[in-house]
């Protein structure tokens, strides 16, 4: 049977990455078919019950601010709130959510079930369709075609995905569903290098066999902090999550056991995450270590699940619960589900462009952990650039990029692209240069505007974006202009009192009233902005600096070959690439920093040369 | 590549009128075979060995008279700067003489080399990143052959050593402040005092390269000792003695050193430039007046005072004030004349200035001279082990000054209570910084620090 239907858009797997692609395409008019394997799963949490963090919250912001559905969606199911680093500055600041998994799930469901111009369709892909190295749609198991000129591939850990545990492994994708074998296949058929990665999750334990007491609880923030700019209504702890720590004894049974891990016997070849080691790798790697933290996450509120942040292993269950064994509190304890190891195909992200468009098939782009990611946030984000640019590209659109200095998606997709992948990538911080620029509290100021051009923003959220922007200009007014004597007896602005480690905006008011009241997010704005003014200005500069560099041209007559101390690698991708500029060259896979330098003081040469003669 | 450099180049390597010797610089295939054709080594059955300074004279083609006396040294292929042969031919720093090398060089079929061209040689051979061969455009003016040694060695050897070693510094430093921002759950309390403590010791490590700069500084271009005391102690005298040849005019009467002369010397390795000035004592000619204001000028820039008092003689009040006015130069006292009955109570000239080293001399009769050289050398010639030597170009010291500066920027936010993530960007400022003396740091190294060091991540 080969029935056929025609789409603007097909997103495949409704993972974190393709919920967020096929919003926004369709939010953006366009007609969209998700198709995923199973609709129960559909923005399945495949590990932790939790949202956000350091950087990955950065990017819910900011997936946010653009207009995407994540931070939303985490507010709406969390059930326990907190803001990290309260005692650093609002640039390492970032929200963290423990979201009530089933919830979520459902949540998302319902949402992209009401989203005009979207169809969500239960099936399983086993092939790209292509002709002219052009998409024209996709196949299914169950032997339909479905036809859309453009293919958003977000199938997440299921290429040719093989489940762990000990030394028995299996074919699976995620928790047991099946794996994408065909596809995978396909995917190398059809010219897309791939590799493979490995990740992991811990046991999930029944909340009743747990012994409570012996474990330190860890609330939630008093006056919690949302993800997402729209979220208007008062968000709620709902539950409490615990702290404990593993013991010489639990590192004994572990050490015993090594031969039975996948890894440490050589059978897992994937490359797994350092971000995110097994219990068996911290025993290992720090054998000095008396103890290691775990933390107890309720998965959700109708479940008793809990599960157990730290402890993430493939070795045998009658290791696993050796293990629980040996830790008071957990000795007890039921299991739900064993932990285990997952490998997986992904493909280099090198060979995509910056809009996630693969480069040798016209109209197929790539999203979330298929490009080496790890983590639900670096998959949404990809998943909205994905979506945005399939849809613009679509309507004739420029394509929509961002530079590292305006957001960490940017810094995401730019490290993906140009330095690839060897080890699933997992956001940072300290990844991006302008950090002090990238922060939650400004993420609506850096996007937002784009956002609403794009659609993708509603009129009456733009319009409270808006006013929110006239009330912290006002108040960055009042700061610059009230004056004040301080301990010194100087008089100085109220802003550079405000500049001192110490003084929040809430001291500020003690000396002069402002006659409007800010909320504690514009409050937070206001002051990272004063606190980091001098940084900002800077770093504005810097950037300038850089843009105009990235501007300069490469005359078409360059012999790349010419070009001293570059690889035949490099020359090839160069010559191949063809750059207009450097801004260009900087994009290209592959090409270094040490190589940028290179070519622009080559040109730099050149142009001195050519000025002698 | 292969192909783009094929003719062998010429140029001065040293600064004009940068002192006593000058160094033509060779660079390419035939760099040996053309030196050969214009340089002869003086002991006829002499051979050129790679890395040995030999003697020997420049000719011109042809010809059988020599015009100048010249060292070689021999740099062969690829542990050169530029990666190709290389040979330096050191002769008096006189412009003309130098020219004239180069000339004879062209001659015999070398190419004048372009401005930089030696830098981009290297560059482009891969020896040196641009980033480098930018920074180091004012390369290796080598005028001792210590030096010479030096920058050929100084890519390779310890500088590099040294700056990666304040690299991972500066990585381990980041790693453990990033490791406490990016996992605010696990428990990495940081220590303040910690921290502090490792930004301390990094700003020592880069203040320590700094100051070896002027090591460097001073091999490159030799330190200036100046002669001093009143006149007629026998400076000129000394000044003759210690260059074995008679140069300055002696004479028996007060003034005769009119104005001053200045000549460069090899004590041991290291290349002095000397400085005979005029007596500081009582002018009494005009024309002297001039000359003694010179030399006074160059004494108070000088690296360093030969003190010389005429110990024939009762110490007077001038001899007593040029003690005070050199109070704080690297001072040597010379007590000369000790050939003639002695009438000077040393003993208590010297306890003026205690900590300076005296020497008992006749300039005129070369007595201790040699003690004199010695004395120079352990006093001047900073005592570093072979492979502490450093050398830093002046962009080098500039870049590690303003990583210095950003460290202790770092320190003082620290103290100053502001939070990790303002201090870290100065500290981060420095990674770009270190990437122009060194392979770049890429946030990857910080990370994977993180990663080998503390045990977290879920
Ligand atoms: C065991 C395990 C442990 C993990 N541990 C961590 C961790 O420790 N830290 C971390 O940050 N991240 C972890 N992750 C990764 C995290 O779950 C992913 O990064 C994130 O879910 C990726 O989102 P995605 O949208 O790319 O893919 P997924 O969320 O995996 O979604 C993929 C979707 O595609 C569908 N699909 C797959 N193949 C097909 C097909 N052929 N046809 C149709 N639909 C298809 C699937 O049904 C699924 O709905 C783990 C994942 C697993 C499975
Ligand atoms: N006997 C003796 N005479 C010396 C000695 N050194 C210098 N003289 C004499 O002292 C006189 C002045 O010497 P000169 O070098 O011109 O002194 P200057 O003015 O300090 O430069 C000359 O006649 C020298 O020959 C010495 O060590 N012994
Ligand atoms: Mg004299």
């Amino acid at each position: 049977m080969n029935s056929t239907e025609e789409y603007d858009v097909l997103v495949i797997g409704a993972g974190h990455a393709g919920c967020e692609a096929a919003c926004a395409t369709s939010t953006m008019g366009l007609k969209t078919c998700l198709v995923t394997i199973h609709l129960e799963t559909v923005a399945q949490m495949s590990c932790n019950p939790a949202i956000g963090g350091l950087a990955k919250g950065h990017l819910v912001r900011e997936i946010d601010a653009l207009g995407g559905l994540m931070g939303l969606l985490a507010d709406e199911t969390g059930i326990q709130f907190r803001l990290l680093n309260r005692s650093r500055g609002g640039a390492v600041q970032a929200p963290r959510a423990q979201s009530d998994k089933a919830l979520y799930r459902l949540t998302m469901k319902n949402w992209l079930e009401k989203v005009p111009n979207l169809t969500l369709f239960q099936g399983i892909v086993t092939e790209i369709l292509i002709k002219n190295n052009k998409t024209f749609g996709v196949m299914t198991l169950e032997g339909n075609r479905l036809l859309s000129n453009t293919v958003i591939l977000t199938p997440g850990t299921f290429l040719k995905g093989v489940i762990h545990m000990g030394l028995h492994s299996y074919s699976a994708g995620r928790a047991n569903e099946p794996a994408s074998v065909e596809l995978a296949e396909n995917l190398k058929k059809i010219g897309l290098k791939t590799f493979r990665l490995k990740t992991g999750t811990p046991m999930r334990l029944h909340k009743d066999t747990i012994d409570w007491r012996q474990f330190k609880p860890q609330p939630g923030d008093e006056k919690p902090i949302p993800f997402s700019f729209r979220t208007q209504r008062k968000l709620e702890n709902k539950i409490v999550c615990y702290i404990g720590y593993t013991n010489q004894k639990t590192h004994e049974v572990i050490r015993n056991n090594l031969n039975k891990s996948p890894l440490y016997s050589g059978k897992i070849t994937g490359i797994g995450i350092r971000y995110c080691p097994s219990i068996e790798d911290k025993v290992v790697k720090f054998p000095h270590h008396q103890r290691h933290q775990f933390f107890l996450e309720p998965e959700g509120l109708e479940t008793a699940e809990i599960y157990v942040n730290g402890v993430s292993s493939s070795l045998p269950l009658e290791v696993q619960k050796e293990i629980l064994r040996s830790i008071p509190g957990l000795d007890q304890a039921k299991m739900f589900r064993p932990a285990y190891g997952i490998e997986y195909d992904a493909v280099l992200p090198t060979q995509l462009y910056h809009t996630l468009e693969t480069r040798h098939i016209k109209n197929l782009y790539l999203a979330g952990q298929i490009n080496g990611t790890s983590g639900y946030e670096e998959a949404a984000a990809q998943g909205l650039m994905a979506g945005i640019n399939a849809a613009l590209k679509i309507k004739g659109g420029k394509p929509f990029l961002l530079n590292r200095h305006e957001a960490y998606i940017a810094v995401l997709i730019d490290d993906l692209i140009t330095k690839g992948v060897e080890e699933p990538y997992r956001l940072f911080t300290s990844r991006a240069e302008y950090r002090l620029l990238l922060r939650i509290d400004n993420a609506d100021k850096r996007l937002t505007p784009q956002g609403f051009k794009l659609g993708l923003i509603k009129e009456k959220d733009y319009e409270a974006y808006q006013k929110k922007q006239e009330k912290i200009k006002k108040a960055m007014h009042f700061l610059q202009q009230e004056k004040m004597i301080n301990e010194k007896r100087e008089k100085i602005s109220l802003k550079d009192f405000l500049k001192k480690p110490e003084v929040q905006f809430k001291t500020v008011l003690e000396y002069k009233k402002f006659n409007e009241r800010l909320s504690d997010e514009e409050i937070r704005h206001v002051e990272s902005e004063v606190k980091y003014e001098g940084y900002i200005k800077k770093q504005g500069k810097e950037i300038a600096r850089i843009r105009k560099i990235d501007g300069e041209k490469i005359p078409e007559s360059t012999d790349f070959r010419e070009i001293p101390g570059f690889t035949g690698e490099v020359i090839e991708k160069l010559a191949k690439a063809r750059p207009k500029n450097i801004g260009e060259a900087k994009k290209i896979p592959g090409m270094t920093p040490a190589a940028v330098v290179n070519l622009h003081i080559y040109l730099k040469c050149q142009r001195g040369k050519n000025h002698k003669k | 590549m292969k192909g783009m450099f094929e003719d062998t180049i010429i140029a001065v390597s040293t600064p004009f009128g940068s002192g006593g010797l000058g160094i033509v610089r060779l660079s390419g295939r035939k760099s040996l075979s053309i030196a050969k054709k214009i340089f002869k080594p003086k002991k006829n059955k002499a051979k050129i060995r790679p890395l040995r300074p030999i003697l020997g004279n420049l000719y011109h083609l042809g010809r059988k008279e020599f015009f100048e006396e010249a060292y070689l040294i021999y740099f062969p292929q690829p542990r050169t700067y530029t990666r190709e042969d290389m040979v330096e031919i050191s002769c008096h720093g006189s412009p003309v003489i130098l020219e004239e090398a180069v000339r004879l060089g062209i001659k015999a079929g070398a190419r004048h080399a372009n401005p930089g061209e030696f830098t981009l040689r290297a560059y482009l051979k891969g020896r040196i990143d641009m980033l480098q061969a930018t920074a180091i455009n004012d390369i290796i003016q080598a005028s001792s052959y210590k030096q010479a040694k030096i920058s050929f060695d100084q890519l390779e050897g310890s500088l590099s050593r040294k700056i990666s070693s304040i690299r991972s510094q500066i990585i381990h430093l980041l790693s453990q402040i990033e490791a406490s921002i990016e996992f605010p759950d696990e428990g990495l309390r940081i220590s303040i005092k910690q921290i502090a403590k490792t930004i301390k010791d990094a700003v020592l490590s880069v203040k320590k390269l700094i100051e070896s700069f002027n090591l460097g500084k001073t091999l490159a271009e030799g330190l200036t000792l100046v002669i001093a005391g009143r006149t007629n102690v026998g400076k000129s005298t000394l000044f003759n003695s210690l260059l074995e040849k008679e140069r300055a005019i002696v004479t028996p009467y007060p003034g005769t050193t009119r104005d001053y002369l200045r000549e460069s010397i090899k004590i041991g390795d290291s290349l002095f430039t000397l400085i005979d000035t005029a007596g500081m004592g009582r002018p009494i000619h005009p024309v002297e007046k001039e000359g003694i204001k010179r030399g006074k000028n160059l004494a108070s820039q000088a690296d360093g005072i030969l003190l010389l008092f005429d110990a024939s003689q009762k110490e007077t009040p001038e001899d007593l004030r040029l003690i005070k006015k050199f109070k704080d130069k690297k001072t040597i006292f010379l007590f000369n004349k000790i050939d003639l009955p002695q009438k000077m109570k040393k003993v208590k000239v010297q306890n003026e200035k205690k900590s300076w080293s005296a020497l008992e001399i006749s300039a005129l009769k070369g007595t201790n001279i040699d003690d004199l050289k010695e004395m120079i050398h352990d006093l001047f010639v900073p005592n570093q082990k072979q492979e502490e030597e450093v050398v830093l170009h002046l962009r080098q010291k500039l870049i590690l000054e303003d990583i210095s500066n950003c460290l202790t920027e770092a320190q003082r936010l620290l103290e100053g209570g502001y939070p990790e993530e303002v201090y870290s960007e100065e500290i981060r400022k420095s990674i770009p910084l270190i990437g122009q003396l060194t392979g770049e740091i890429r946030t990857d190294d910080i990370i994977e620090d993180i990663f080998s060091r503390f045990c977290v991540g879920k």
